[in-house]
């Protein structure tokens, strides 16, 4: 039994993993992009500010304007004294061409002082990071040292990342084998949501700005990092599922993943999405893709192919490996050119052409839409014993009969049409197929379904005598529609066909409903009693009553016979006490029933009972020694007479 | 048949009313009246309805309860049990009867509503 199950949960998972071929759900589409631009271009009003706006809009690949001013505004704005300032300073300058700082022995100094076990992680990576950036010499070794040295210490995801970040920028001959284990570690510190999303729980920051340390550590080694495709669709997803940015920094941190994961060696996300809706027809027979990256930049080197395109309904195959064209950065296939049926299809579409693509198998429903027709639309009205020929009258859509039908109980109304495919001639059965008769004097609407027989020619028949109570009876005319529709039908219809003259035999005035008798006050609920139960002739209970008292008698009566008597009862005080008491007891039962509750019985019962068995014990007692006596002197004389 | 059915009651009879002492005959009484009352009781019940049926059953276990703490005492005093009950004396049993009595009505009260 456990086998089975295990076996069911295996198929179970199976089943689970080929439904949801993962793929990114969240990326930055171009709005986005221009909103993440826009908020990193920000005035900036520190070294900080300045660093993530002009980084940032480097990673995003923007245009820095005003590259002198932001030269200046660094140099005026630099601490040498700071490892911050420095590093904040010297990584901006470099994002931005012509702008050189300066530094001083003592600044190199302070920058190699802070590379030590004892400086926090930011601390030796934003030194690194200054010192690679100004060209400076910098002992590879030591770094990674210190580096692992603080990793003992501050086991944070933050810290972590500033090691990877830091260790990207040392020398490639370094040992950067046990740091770049770290990225491992943290992958398995990553959560997990609903097999969607995977991120930090420290935010989306620690999270975006891990990915960037990742590949950029990767990267710089040239070993592929140890993440699955899975997992790195769910960092996608995590990374780009927030839109709006709390801060600049976690602008900042968002637009050095998207950099990231869209330009390192290994893992580039594809994002896979169909230009306008994922419809075809034959107006528009070309089934338009977008192919890019996480920042909605066209992928146009790839490969795009169709792998396989089955009918949603069948199953059937319809095309496979069927390549688009790039047109202008839209991938584009003509789907009509394989004569598709109107219905849904399930694509199964590969990227390939760049062995870095991740998520480069995605399935996708597309719609074939056609337009439908009504042909041969015959309305006639039949006499029911069939004396009379029936008169057929053809109309063409969209117009409507000249004349309109009248039919009598005796006679039934029939139409007959076929729906057809205005572009391949086939016959269609849309889902929705409706005739609609509407009372041009009441307003009231009777819908019937129509239903098409085996060879697709749709029969509706109103026999008048049988519907007479749909129509409530009422006779008059009603103006007759079909409605044709369907999700995959370009062109619904509402046509009205024709005007028919019903009459119904018993047509009787129709009920008229007074509004005033729903607002008039409910009757009272009268709160009912249980009934009690039918009780017995008073004359049978009290004969019962009797005859039940009647073997009382009987006893007295045969106590009398036997001789019964109280010749033996003695006045003495404990006599007198026990059976005073057990009258008090009797009655103390007759009051617990009418008066008292059980426990003031018992109280009393306490008394009355304690006194009674003390006087009951004290009698009985002598009784016993004057019974033993009499024994005794009664065996005495026996043995005497015996002698 | 019958014949020897009559003489085999009418030598119980005699038998009965020769050798039972007087007290267990007082007893016997006791048992026949409370054997009645509960006959009649269900009697009612049969034929005219269980209505107050918690009535019915106070009264009907009151009967059953007193015929067996009856029985008992008629066991317990008979002289030739005396072998058996030899560290009961009469009067102790007497006294267990008197006792089992008052909280058997006890049970009885607060059963007849």
């Amino acid at each position: 039994m456990d086998h089975s199950r295990l076996l069911g949960l295996w198929f179970f998972s199976l089943a689970l993993a080929g439904a949801q071929a993962l793929t990114p759900s969240h990326h930055l589409s171009l709005s986005d992009v221009a909103r993440l631009q826009s908020l990193l271009s920000q005035p900036f009003t520190d070294l900080e500010s300045a660093y993530y706006s002009v980084v940032g809009l480097t990673k995003l690949g923007a245009v820095i304007p005003d590259q002198n001013e932001v030269c200046h505004f660094l140099k005026s704005e630099l601490d040498p004294a700071s490892v911050d300032s420095l590093f904040f300073a010297v990584e901006t300058s470099q994002a931005i061409s012509g702008c050189e700082i300066p530094v001083s022995n003592e600044t190199r100094d302070i920058l190699l002082a802070a590379v030590s076990e004892d400086s926090t992680m930011g601390q030796i990576h934003r030194a690194v990071s200054a010192l690679g950036s100004l060209g400076l010499p910098l002992a590879s070794q030591e770094v990674i040292g210190a580096l692992t040295a603080r990793i003992e210490k501050e086991d944070n995801v933050m810290a972590i990342t500033s090691a990877l970040l830091a260790a990207s920028r040392l020398s490639q001959q370094a040992e950067l084998g046990g740091i770049l284990e770290e990225i491992e570690d943290l992958t398995a510190r990553l959560d997990d949501l609903g097999g969607m999303y995977l991120q930090f729980e420290e935010g989306l920051e620690a999270t975006a700005m891990f990915v960037t340390a990742a590949y950029s550590l990767s990267d710089h080694v040239g070993v592929e990092p140890p993440l699955k495709e899975d997992q790195v669709i769910q960092l996608v997803n995590s990374i780009f599922s927030k839109k709006s940015w709390d801060s600049l920094a976690e602008a900042f941190s968002v637009a050095s993943a998207a950099a990231a994961l869209s330009s390192n060696q290994f893992h580039v996300p594809v994002v896979v999405r169909t230009h306008g809706p994922a419809t075809v027809s034959h107006s528009q027979p070309t089934l338009q893709l977008l192919v890019t990256d996480v920042m909605s930049q066209p992928l146009t080197s790839a490969n795009v192919l169709v792998e396989s395109a089955n009918a949603a309904s069948s199953k059937s195959s319809i095309l496979s490996q069927a390549p688009f064209t790039l047109n202008d950065g839209i991938f584009e296939f003509n789907f009509m050119s394989s004569q598709p049926a109107s219905g849904y299809y399930q694509f199964t579409i590969a990227v390939t052409g760049d062995k870095r693509l991740v998520a480069n198998q995605v399935e996708l429903k597309v719609k074939v839409s056609t337009e439908v027709a009504v042909t041969n639309m015959d309305l006639s009205v039949v006499d029911k014993d069939q004396s009379i020929g029936t008169k057929t009258t053809r109309v063409d859509y969209p117009s409507k009969a000249k004349s309109s039908f009248v039919a009598d109980s005796h006679q039934y109304f029939a139409m007959a049409f076929q729906l057809v495919d205005v572009n391949t001639g086939v016959e269609l059965t849309p889902h929705q197929t409706f005739v609609r008769l509407h009372n041009q004097k009441t307003g009231q609407e009777v819908v019937f379904v129509a239903e098409p027989d085996s060879k697709n020619l749709y029969k509706f028949e109103l026999d008048t005598a049988e519907r007479k109570s749909e129509f409530d009876t009422i006779s008059g005319t009603y103006s007759l529609c079909l409605i044709v529709g369907d999700a995959t039908l370009e062109n619904p219809i509402l046509w009205n066909v024709a005007d028919v003259v019903l009459k119904f035999v018993d047509e009787e005035a129709p009920a008229t409903i007074q509004p005033k008798t729903l607002y008039v006050p409910k009757p009272e609920i009268q709160h009912l009693f249980r009934e009690p139960e039918k009780k017995p002739p008073t004359v049978v209970s009290n004969a019962f009553t009797a005859l039940v008292l009647f073997p009382f008698l009987l006893l007295l009566i045969l106590w009398f016979k036997l001789g019964a008597n109280i010749s033996n009862f003695r006045l003495s005080p404990s006599t007198v006490l026990f059976h005073v008491g057990h009258a008090a007891m009797l009655g103390l039962m007759y009051v617990y029933w009418t008066h008292l509750d059980m426990f003031q019985t018992l109280k009393y019962l306490a008394i009355i009972g304690g006194v009674t068995f003390l006087a009951g014990n004290r009698m009985l007692a002598q009784k016993a020694v004057k019974r033993i006596a009499s024994e005794q002197s009664s065996r005495l004389a026996k043995y005497r007479s015996l002698r | 048949m019958s014949n020897s059915v009559i003489s085999v009651i009418s030598r119980f009879l005699e038998e009965y009313t020769s050798t039972t002492p007087t007290k267990l005959k007082v007893v016997d009484s006791y048992l026949l009246y409370i054997l009645l009352t509960g006959a009649l009781q269900f009697l009612y019940c049969l034929l005219v309805g269980t209505f107050p049926f918690n009535s019915f059953l106070s009264g009907f276990i009151s009967c059953v309860g007193s015929f067996i703490l009856a029985v008992c005492l008629r066991i317990q005093i008979n002289p030739q049990n005396k072998g058996d009950f030899l560290s009961i004396s009469p009067e102790r049993a007497f006294a267990d009867f008197l006792f089992a009595h008052t909280v058997l009505h006890l049970v009885v009260m607060n059963f007849i509503g």
